[in-house]
């Protein structure tokens, strides 16, 4: 299964308890900051434990997919608007198309635990498409600047992801190579 | 055990971890800083060529504004990416070190 990008990842070891990770973090550093020793101390208490830290969702192959399609077609159909070759017919079918991806999008990342930010970005996301389609306004480069800068910061959730994912799957290979 | 060894090959451990992130992030802000300021050009070129209306302009720059909110958010994604793969850069060393030292088979993650 985890050679299957398109299938949901395994839960990793660590128990889920659902708090949020900040105070987590916090008195991590908080720890650090009084005594080394105990950061120690407290880094193998959790190794005993046998599990990995989880901060953030993992990293999701088809909405990541999802987003490449979601941003090649906003780019074609902005380029086609500045040149006035868009027609209206093809401006309500990119947005309801739009708005139709980013809502699958919003259901997939709600299946996983630690995914706070990406849902909020997909709602915002949803509002930038929403706004433009109610106002009948042309997509093009003057307009869209928000909706475009929303679907990088979204882009950048999953570099981040992808980041992490393939630095655990170094992890993973070196912890359980001979 | 060495501990001061370990906690320097740990800290090691853990800021090569954060380094790939630093940049992605720096390339990320780069990219957004740039296509807020071609918009806010093309804004202004629309507005003189008579494309949109001032009306559209207020409208356009209030949704870049709007969207200053989901740069927060992947920042703040990025951060926990950041101190995910940090500390369990550190553990796994603490789990080699473990392991060597005892002879126990520390499974990690």
């Amino acid at each position: 299964m985890e050679s299957n990008p398109e299938h949901l990842p395994r839960a990793r070891s660590c128990p889920q308890t659902g708090n949020s990770p900040t105070p987590f973090v916090t008195a991590l550093l908080s720890i650090n900051a009084q005594r080394p020793g105990t950061l120690l101390a407290f880094l193998l208490g959790l190794l005993l434990a046998g599990c990995s830290v989880l901060l953030i969702a993992p990293y999701d192959a088809t909405t990541d997919r999802l987003l490449t399609e979601l941003t090649v077609l906003t780019e074609t159909v902005v380029v086609k608007a500045d040149n006035d070759q868009l027609s209206v017919d093809e401006k309500e079918k990119f947005y309801a198309e739009a708005e139709g991806t980013v809502n699958a999008m919003k259901m997939r990342a709600g299946l996983y635990a630690k995914n706070e930010q990406e849902i909020a970005a997909l709602d915002e996301l949803g509002k930038r498409y929403h706004a433009l389609h109610e106002r009948h306004a042309s997509p093009r480069t003057s307009l869209t600047t928000g909706l475009r800068a929303t679907l990088l910061d979204v882009q950048q959730i999953q570099v981040a992801k992808k980041r992490s994912s393939v630095f655990s799957s170094g992890l993973n290979k070196t912890s359980t190579s001979p | 055990m060495d501990t001061i060894s370990l906690v320097k090959d740990m800290l090691t451990a853990a800021t090569g971890a954060a380094k790939g992130h630093a940049k992605d992030l720096e390339n990320y802000l780069k990219a957004r800083v740039k296509l807020i300021a071609d918009g806010t050009a093309a804004i202004a070129a629309d507005v003189l060529k008579g494309k949109i209306t001032e009306e559209d302009a207020k409208f356009a720059f209030d949704e870049i504004r709007e969207s200053e909110k989901t740069a927060v958010l992947a920042v703040e994604a990025t951060t926990l990416a950041v101190a995910q793969d940090a500390i369990n850069a550190a553990l796994a060393i603490a789990a080699k070190a473990l392991s060597t030292a005892t002879g126990i088979a520390v499974p990690f993650p």
